[in-house]
């Protein structure tokens, strides 16, 4: 076919057609470079970052190992617990949903904002940032019946640490809490929202306990969803701790000291074991573990009675007559005394021109070492402390590990204080005085010591003068820290004095005809008496102003030999306080005391008719 | 009206060769951003096939256009320009909200996008004003260009489309230059220009300003309006000379790359095709775009030049606002990419105007009677 055509009748405009190619030649330049800059001359860096966005290193967690008690009881546990954690990238209202959520589950609002506003920097792109740590089981079920309408939502499950005993061990497990920043960054283990031991064995064992993460190679996508995994280094779970203590010696020991502020101890002397470490008040550890509300927090740091320490470890306190004991070790050891010596007390001794009263009225006449430790005579260890002087007291008592810590696997333990005269330039910048020596010697003044040196003392003056390092952990070795500097002979004389303290001194609720049974008593001043005439009833003095009743005891019974402490903040007197609750103690280690109790066992209270001798007066 | 057989010889074949390839390419490439990877399996959404529906409607609506004289446009273009409008109008009034914005009509149960109608109205009725004489543009003369095309405009912009008004906005004032602007117009106009554009900074909504600032720093807001740009960048850089291959898409199949399907569909051809295919499809564009050059120098009249040039920048502005996001020179806006973005009311305009620029080509020679 012929086509017969007409040229076109118009002419398109010249620039118009020019601007048309121009264009298109533009585009294209335009976009080639870009192109080439994009995919050639970047290419390779962006490569990388799609890998990165594809493959993301996993951490998987381990299991924490539990801690159980000597019979297996189980005292630390993880529990699964469902967490709720927000998706960033995959919520298309964070406002909505963190309202909605408000309304599951009543944690307030603007809570959840802040959460969120301070997960903003830690929590990486696609990972879910926690907003409750703990969700209770009703308000799981309706979130998950929910939140498919809004997504971005996810439960997240992680292991809860429990405390099945609570309050009864808290001080000895101590707690975990999540991980600070400073923890997460000395550990690249841990990441955002692990929990880490913060107090007591778990900060101590963590270590073991926590064993370690596992990594996992994963492919995820946008969404966070995993498509592929390729695990390249298993997990470990963490060990198991068994530990020395009686969960059931425990909980008696925590009931006899209820209501009380102080601490008990039971010790196995030859091994250094502990069996039971109370102290009271105590507070419920799985408080800590979900984050202590501020107000709890507050309640718990302002009580006037520090629940949250540990007295055993940490409560130093003036050890009083208890201190004698070492003092007569001292007098022994540096040959100041011997047993036989008869020492006059008076009643007063002067040193310089300053008189120090026996804390009985006109004095016990005339005493050997025996007879002044089981009168626990006053008199007596001033005039052997002004001879031996502070420095030589000083040295032998930290050789016997006073004024040094224990080494005990807990966290922030005190060392107490054995004063000196280089101590006391440095501390005051001034001179030691004569009469300071004399105060120190019947454990008072400067003196402080906790009930787990006493204890380790005690427990070394037992099984044969071996220093033992304090052990909680049942499978840990004993270990042999050094040995008293006091010839067995001598340890005798002070075993056989405690004995006798119990057959008939301050320690009379102790005695039981079924066992050897030892104690010393200690009634420590809290407040400087400076005169010894005006010592008032303790129940007319205030609580804070009364003194702390100290009990160090030993106890052996068909070959097996505990060593109990017990120390009562402001308790009063010493064998009248803590004896009847030590007594309650080996009732538990040794069966019910066979007959009735000694009379003198169960004194009656100040309060309720007239002793013989005033209850203050019965002398420590 | 009879249809001469002449007609068939003197169709533009490139172009609708080209087009049927851009399309191809298109449906080829909504069949990879289909697919989501799901463990080791691969879940495809149906946009590939709905596509390939949306293009024979195309088709069937680009033979439409053919079989009449096209000058039959020039007499539709006002009565289509007004009734468009009423029903921008309607919209704004009663249309349903989806996704924060008013665009959708319910005609009988079936959703209808006036701005589409309004896009291809305007341009009938701007080549029909312009293509009246063929002198330089004074001001009277673009006052009343403007003053027509404006309100039009306007209507999209507030549904609020701000593509598609940005986009009739541009194709207007590309055919004012296409016929040339009188020297002191012109003068004034570029002097002006420079000046005014950045105080249209002020009239912007605060998210829009934020898509133009998150292109100069894409980390400013790396998991908001930066991460289109962060993640499209890497889809596109990943490729690098070869591609990933087809399916091979990392970016695309884990979701990394949002709107896939749709106005960031492009990165995903990059990123399985890589720079050779990039430039190939780059090419297929221009010579796309150069046909209706072709066309708009051949016709036989204005009115078929300007219709020619206005499809031109129609479809130019598209590609060069699309891919300049998508490449992460210019900032976010809602502008697919013709042919290779899903959707239905797209597709379909695209084959219309298409069809229209066939329809000049085949009518560019007077035929002698007999």
């Amino acid at each position: 076919m012929r086509l017969e055509t007409e040229t076109p009748q118009q002419h398109a405009p010249r620039s118009g057609l020019i601007l048309l190619q121009a264009l298109v030649l533009g585009l294209f330049c335009l976009f080639t470079l870009r192109l080439w800059y994009l995919q050639v001359h970047k290419g390779g860096t962006f490569a990388d970052m799609a890998r990165d966005n594809q493959l993301r290193q996993v951490l998987i967690g381990s299991a924490r190992g539990r801690i159980l008690d000597k019979n297996g009881t189980p005292l630390a546990v993880s529990e699964p617990s469902f967490a709720l954690g927000l998706v960033r990238e995959d919520c298309e209202d964070i406002d909505g949903t963190l309202a909605k959520v408000s309304e599951w589950t009543g944690v307030d609002k603007h809570v959840l904002s802040e959460t969120v506003k301070r997960g903003k920097k830690r929590v990486k792109p696609f990972e879910p940032l926690i907003l409750i740590t703990d969700l209770p089981y009703e308000a799981l079920a309706r979130i998950e019946a929910n939140a498919m309408l809004y997504p971005g939502l996810e439960i997240v499950v992680r292991q809860k640490r429990y405390y099945p005993t609570g309050a009864l061990l808290s001080h000895v497990l101590g707690y975990v809490a999540e991980a600070n920043e400073d923890e997460l960054e000395k550990n690249p283990q841990l990441s955002l929202g692990d929990s880490v031991g913060k107090q007591g064995l778990e900060l101590t064992h963590e270590d073991e306990l926590r064993g370690s993460k596992g990594r996992k190679q994963v492919e995820v996508d946008a969404f966070g969803r995993q498509h592929n995994e390729f695990i390249l280094e298993p997990p470990r779970a963490g060990a198991d701790l068994k530990l020395s203590i009686d969960i059931g010696l425990q909980k008696e020991c925590s009931r006899l000291l209820e209501g009380q502020a102080g601490a008990l101890l039971v010790m196995e002397p030859d091994t250094g074991k502990i069996l039971a470490m109370v102290s009271q008040p105590s507070f419920d550890n799985n408080m800590f573990v979900l984050g202590v509300p501020a107000d709890k927090w507050r309640e718990l740091r302002d009580n006037p009675r520090h629940p949250i320490q540990n007295r055993v470890t940490q409560g130093v306190y003036p050890p009083g007559s208890v201190f004698k004991l070492l003092m007569a070790a001292a007098g022994l050891a540096e040959g100041f005394v011997r047993p036989g010596d008869v020492v006059a007390c008076p009643g007063v001794y002067k040193v310089g021109n300053r008189d120090f009263h026996d804390w009985k009225k006109g004095g016990h006449g005339s005493l050997d070492l025996r007879g002044a430790l089981v009168h626990s005579c006053d008199i007596y260890f001033y005039k052997l402390g002004d001879r031996l002087g502070i420095d030589r007291l000083h040295d032998y008592a930290v050789a016997s590990g006073f004024g040094t810590r224990t080494g005990i696997d807990l966290p922030h333990e005190k060392a107490g204080l054995i004063p000196s005269k280089e101590w006391k330039k440095k501390r005051f910048g001034a001179a030691w005085s004569k009469g300071e020596t004399v105060i120190a010697s019947i454990g008072q003044g400067y003196v402080l010591t906790s009930p787990l040196q006493i204890g380790r003392y005690l427990s070394a003056l037992v099984n044969g003068g071996r220093l033992m390092k304090p052990e909680l952990v049942e499978t840990d070795a004993p270990q042999v820290d050094a040995m008293l500097p006091l010839k067995d002979g001598d340890r005798q004389v002070i075993l056989d004095a405690m004995v006798s303290t119990v057959e008939n001194g301050t320690a009379k609720s102790l005695l039981r005809s079924d066992a050897v049974m030892a104690g010393k008593t200690g009634t420590a001043q809290v407040v400087k008496l400076i005169n010894a005439d005006i010592r008032r009833k303790t129940n007319e003095m205030p609580y804070e102003q009364r003194d702390h009743a100290w009990l160090a005891s030993w106890g052996r019974k068909d070959g097996k030999t505990y060593v109990v402490v017990c120390l009562v903040e402001h308790g009063g007197h010493g064998g009248e306080v803590s004896g009847p609750l030590v007594r309650k103690v080996y009732e538990y280690l040794f069966g019910p005391a066979p007959g009735k109790p000694a009379r003198a066992a169960n004194p009656a209270p100040a309060a309720h008719g007239e002793p013989a001798v005033d209850p203050n007066d019965v002398g420590d | 009206m009879p249809f001469d057989r002449r007609f068939i010889l003197s169709v533009n074949w490139s172009l609708v060769a080209l087009t049927a390839m851009l399309f191809g390419v298109g449906v080829l490439n909504l069949y990879s951003a289909s697919g989501f990877r799901m463990g080791d399996e691969l879940t495809m959404q149906p946009f590939y096939n709905r596509q390939l529906i949306w293009g024979l409607a195309g088709l069937s609506c680009l033979l439409a256009m053919v079989v009449f004289d096209y000058k039959y446009l020039a007499v539709i273009a006002w009565p289509l320009v007004i009734s468009t409008s009423v029903l921008l109008v309607l919209v704004l009034v009663m249309g349903k909200t989806v996704g924060g914005a008013k665009r959708w009509l319910p005609l009988g149960g079936f959703a209808f996008q006036p701005s589409e109608v309004a896009k291809i109205a305007l341009l009938l009725l701007a080549a029909k004003l312009l293509s009246k004489r063929s002198e330089r543009l004074g001001w009277l003369d673009l006052a009343g260009i403007l003053a027509v095309s404006m309100p039009v405009a306007l209507l999209i912009i507030v549904e609020p489309d701000l593509g598609t008004g940005l986009n009739v906005l541009l194709l207007v004032a590309g055919l004012i230059l296409y016929r040339g602007l009188a020297g002191p117009v012109f003068k004034t106009l570029a002097i002006a220009c420079p000046i005014l554009v950045p105080c249209g900074w002020f009239f912007l909504k605060p998210y829009q300003k934020g898509r133009i600032l998150t292109l100069f720093d894409p980390q400013r807001d790396p998991l908001g309006a930066g991460y289109h740009i962060i993640q499209s960048q890497i889809a596109i850089g990943s490729g690098q000379m070869w591609g990933k291959g087809f399916l091979e898409g990392t970016q695309s199949q884990l979701r990394y790359l949002p709107e896939k399907h749709t106005d960031f569909a492009v990165a995903v051809f990059a990123e399985e095709w890589g720079f050779i295919g990039g430039i190939v499809l780059l090419a297929l564009f221009c010579l796309f775009l150069l046909q209706f050059y072709v066309t708009a120098k051949n016709a036989k009249d204005r009115f078929g030049s300007y219709l020619a040039a206005g499809v031109f920048f129609y479809f130019f502005w598209q590609i060069l606002i699309n891919m300049g996001m998508v490449l992460g020179i210019m900032p976010v806006v809602g502008i697919p990419l013709p042919f290779i973005s899903y959707g239905g009311s797209a597709t379909i305009v695209n084959f219309t105007l298409v069809g229209i620029v066939v329809n000049v080509s085949m009518r560019r020679y007077l035929f002698k009677k007999g």
